[in-house]
């Protein structure tokens, strides 16, 4: 429950048993109650619970960016009307569960896992807790104290993890999605006990929840805890209307400013597609030869890392993926209408910082400009059917990407990759790379010291000529002649000290 | 690459007897790990382990090499194990870097490696029916590897990136110097990625790289452990027709004890960023082992402090909130490793309150016997916690990978589990003891000293 173990653990513990006995998936609307998605498993030894609901960060009042996530921590890490949170750990820790909570800009997500032997002990405290929570003063202080660290020492002091949230920032500004759902210093501070009670009340309703079960739960078991969620007030189902993303204009640069030894470099741009359109799998396949994330595949790594030395690793997305530097694959639960692609340049040495940038926006534009070949496209298409399996290998994170489809008003995603793409053809992508990726108008984040110093290179915007420590392939050295005076001089540019950075 | 803090798990794994080729141990009803493992060994040392799992078409095949940076024995060359597991993807003459790669991504396979203290992992998941494809392509990898001067040159800046990408955290500069305090001889001084300036020199080491690879890459000092859908005598035969001819010769390297720590050491370092000060603890504690309770006894140590429900977790992040967040345990080794503390204050002047907090806590662990319920119910957690962890064949396989890298025998993974049933409060206690001395302390402060000028950030710059 804690986000503290996060340092070490890697990742939140949220997946199943994959059996051979995976029932029917199984899904009900009940009226202008509780959406329900099921994924039993009779052989299964453990249950997945998944309630997610339609709140986030997009319901943040201005002023009090950071609301949604605070609500959400008094629910998933604080005490309930029943118990304190000290009773309530003590209660879940024979179980080895936890009562999880994640809010993104869109959902909020509230989740565990448990042993089937213990799941009667632990629906009774995810209920309470989702319920009567607490709402106590000292829960409240404490959990508004850690998020508000989770932004000055958290996000602040691990370059990669600030440039990936503010990218999306920067990207969204002025839309809804314009701020992190982990709030902003000031508006976290402006948040009182009285406003988290009034949200919970206004969001925390049976029109807003999809509630998930998959794993080896006995029958009836769904029945009685839709049941028991049903003490949450009706409400009514509002799906916040989103305006478009804002329209980038050229080149807009943001310098973080820090005292740090290397350079990190995003870039990005609103996509006006997510994965519920049909050109989102074309588009896939070419994100994927571009730059599919932590493995050798995209060209991105290949030439910046594997040829150029340039850094440890290069990649790309066509949506939002949550904590790249800790996950190998896409989360669900997670889902959001509006999309961006954007480029993840790993920290460079800051005398590569602007090549590094010219380099990715080359391969960029040169997928734009030459397409993918027959073979390139064959493979990778390929490789995108099978390895999309691997990212549904449990029951829970199955039972996610199912939650996720209903949610896009879709067939289940992993399936509608492996049926879109194998009727897809290269000509078919393309034309979507040529539609949808551009490198004229992005907005990019850099993570640097002396940003002054870079701030005047890339002004300059003369050729930036890469060394090598090694004699570099004869294809590296032509390329590079076009890469090192690719025109990236900013439209704007400014630079943000880093105790500025999520602070209003 | 990540310190890992160990909260292992308990429950029961059967597995056959290692042999020439072995019979399937039965799992019983109720275990908690209720997977069959079969194991042989090869002519040459390569030992091989099955473990069939539920998991239709699919597979994790992976290869422990029982080397990492604490084989890094020659001066100067930290990190150096971590470094050479990159230069495993650069290809032989069969095939080469790139078809390699085309090769795995037409499976749609997952393909990594990671290196530790103790051991460097390989790890492909995709189709079992790429079975024999995984044993040719990475058993030609294993015997012929082969790249350029100027291919490893290349590769060496890769590492000082993911140096890099790691130094803003204040844990990882921390962690060095925790380590380099810590131990005056052993090779765990270092950290596996290794010191900043063994990582700059790097590129010059081409040839010691090709030595490296001679020396540890040799079948007697590999497990090959496959999880998922398969059968094992048919993994049995395929491993004996791919890597039967690997030759052995491995030379262990030799590595110096470390001598009894015989007072306290403390180090601080200055931060260049606005940050809460950090405190990081080290105890020296045995090496992993299956012949004693006392591993298991201090996995569990880590959390009857540390987990949310202890009282010293609650104490300082709950009721005083001095801290946003401490965290501590063991990880299992070969050799004798720390068994480690990490909390970040919420202000220095509290630093001092929340190290006699950490030491009430420790203290009291020394002194008084555990109440049994309390050590009963760490039991049932980490019992579902494993379970819990068992979801997929590539996390089944981690895990016993781990196991399987401390002793390369897999009787271990069953003696492992059943240590942890048998832990008693004079145990914990006994260690708690043993561990929890001020001369066998490492203490290491981090803070950003107010008003100082900006010095230069860590990190490495190209030479």
């Amino acid at each position: 429950m804690s986000n503290a173990r996060m340092i070490f653990a890697g990742s939140l513990l949220l997946a199943l048993v994959l059996s051979a006995g995976i029932g029917t998936a199984l899904a009900q609307q009940a009226g202008t109650g509780i959406d329900v998605v099921e994924l039993p498993s009779a052989s299964s030894p453990l249950v997945a619970l998944r309630l997610q609901f339609n709140v986030g960060s997009i319901h943040d009042p201005a002023g009090k960016e950071g609301l949604a996530a605070l609500t959400t921590a008094m629910i998933s890490d604080s005490g309930t009307q029943k118990r304190s949170y000290t009773d309530l750990v003590e209660a879940l820790y024979p179980l080895a569960a936890d009562i999880n909570g994640n809010t993104d800009r869109e959902v909020t997500l509230i989740a565990g896992i448990v042993h089937r032997d213990k799941l009667a002990d632990f629906t009774t405290l995810l209920e309470e807790a989702v319920l009567q929570p607490g709402f106590s003063q000292a829960d409240f202080d404490r959990n508004k104290e850690q998020l508000v660290a989770g932004l000055t020492n958290g996000l602040r002091s691990n370059d990669e993890a600030l440039g990936l949230e503010l990218l999306q920032d920067e990207i969204f500004q002025g839309h809804p999605y314009g701020h992190s759902p982990r709030g902003t210093v000031e508006g976290l501070k402006s948040i009182t006990l009285d406003d988290v009670r009034a949200f919970y009340k206004q969001n925390y309703t049976q029109a807003h929840l999809m509630l998930g079960v998959a794993g080896g739960y006995p029958a009836g078991y769904v029945a009685k805890l839709r049941q028991d969620l049903s003490a949450l007030p009706q409400g009514v189902k509002d799906s916040k209307d989103l305006p478009a993303a804002p329209k980038i204009e050229g080149r807009n640069f943001t310098l973080v400013e820090k005292q740090t030894g290397s350079v990190g470099i995003h870039f990005g741009f609103p996509l006006p597609i997510n994965r519920a359109a049909s050109d989102y799998y074309p588009l896939m396949v070419a994100n994927s030869f571009l730059g599919e994330h932590r493995t050798s595949n995209g060209r991105l790594l290949q030439q910046l890392r594997s040829k150029r030395g340039l850094n440890y690793g290069d990649y790309s997305y066509i949506e939002y993926w949550a904590n790249p530097p800790l996950t190998n694959n896409p989360s669900p639960n997670v889902p959001r209408r509006e999309q961006y692609f954007s480029v993840w340049i790993r920290p460079v040495v800051p005398v590569d910082a602007q090549f590094a940038l010219r380099d990715g926006l080359y391969e960029v534009q040169r997928l734009r400009d030459k397409g993918m070949t027959k073979e390139e496209f064959e493979l990778t298409r390929d490789f995108v059917v099978n390895y999309s399996k691997l990212w549904a290998q449990s029951l829970s994170r199955r039972l996610g990407f199912m939650m996720d489809s209903r949610y896009y008003g879709m067939p289940y995603y992993i399936d509608e990759i492996d049926a879109r793409l194998k009727n897809l053809t290269v000509d078919q992508v393309n034309a979507v790379i040529k539609k949808y990726l551009q490198t004229d108008n992005y907005d990019a984040v850099f993570v640097t010291a002396n940003a002054q110093k870079l701030k005047e290179t890339l002004e300059k915007d003369e050729p930036s000529p890469k060394t090598y420590n090694a004699t570099p392939e004869p294809d590296v050295v032509e390329a590079d002649k076009t890469i090192q005076a690719l025109k990236v001089k900013p439209t704007s540019i400014r630079i943000l000290p880093v105790d500025q950075v999520f602070q209003k | 690459m990540s310190v890992r803090i160990s909260l292992w798990l308990c429950g029961l794994l059967t597995l056959a007897t290692a042999g020439t080729v072995s019979a399937a141990g039965k799992a019983t009803s109720g275990d908690i790990f209720p997977y069959t493992v079969s194991a042989t060994t090869l002519a040459n040392g390569l030992k091989v382990v099955v473990i069939p799992y539920d998991s239709p078409g699919t597979v994790a095949y992976y290869l422990v090499v029982r080397t990492g940076s604490r084989d890094e024995v020659e001066a100067g060359h930290s990190g150096f194990a971590h470094f050479f597991e990159h230069m495993m993807f650069r290809g032989t003459e069969k095939y080469p870097e790139e078809k390699y790669n085309d090769i795995l991504k037409k499976m749609g396979a997952d393909s990594n490696a990671s290196t530790a203290d103790d051991a460097t992992t390989y790890h492909i998941v995709g189709p079992s029916s790429e079975l024999a494809t995984m044993m040719d392509m990475e058993s030609d990898r294993f015997k012929n590897l082969k790249y350029s001067e100027d291919a490893f040159r290349t590769e060496s800046l890769a590492v000082l990136g993911e140096y890099n990408k790691g130094v803003s955290n204040p844990v990882q500069p921390m962690f060095e110097k925790l380590r380099d305090l810590a131990y005056e001889k052993h090779t765990y001084k270092h950290t596996t990625i290794g010191f900043v300036a063994d990582i700059k020199a790097m590129p010059a080491y081409y040839d010691y790289s090709r030595q490296f690879f001679n020396r540890f890459y040799r079948p007697e000092n590999v497990v090959l452990l496959v999880v998922g859908d398969v059968q094992p005598q048919k993994v049995f035969d395929l491993a004996k027709q791919y890597y039967g001819d690997w030759k052995p010769g491995y030379k262990a390297p030799a590595i110096v004890a470390e001598p009894q720590q015989q007072e306290k050491k403390t180090g601080h370092l200055d931060w260049p960023n606005p940050t809460r000060p950090y405190l990081f603890l080290g105890y020296h504690m045995p090496a992993f082992s299956t012949r004693t309770v006392d591993s298991a006894a201090l996995d569990m140590i880590g959390d009857l402090l540390f987990s949310e429900s202890a009282p010293l977790y609650q104490e300082l992040v709950v009721n005083k909130q001095w801290v946003d967040f401490i965290q501590g345990g063991t990880n299992d080794n070969r050799d004798p490793n720390l068994f480690i503390v990490l909390a970040r204050v919420k202000s220095e002047d509290l630093m001092p309150k929340v190290k006699e907090t950490v030491d009430r806590y420790l203290q009291q662990l020394a002194t008084q016997p555990v109440d049994p319920q309390r050590l009963a119910r760490t039991k049932s957690h980490e019992r579902y916690d494993f379970a819990l962890g068992l979801d997929t064949p590539g996390k089944v396989a981690a895990q016993v990978a781990e196991v399987l890298s401390q002793s390369g025998d897999v009787q271990d993974i069953n003696r492992r589990f059943m240590q942890f049933e048998k832990v008693t409060p004079a145990d914990v206690q006994r260690l708690a003891r043993a561990t929890f001395q001020s001369r066998n302390e490492t203490e290491v402060t981090l803070s950003h000293p107010a008003g100082a000028p900006a010095k230069p950030a860590p990190g490495g710059a190209h030479e």
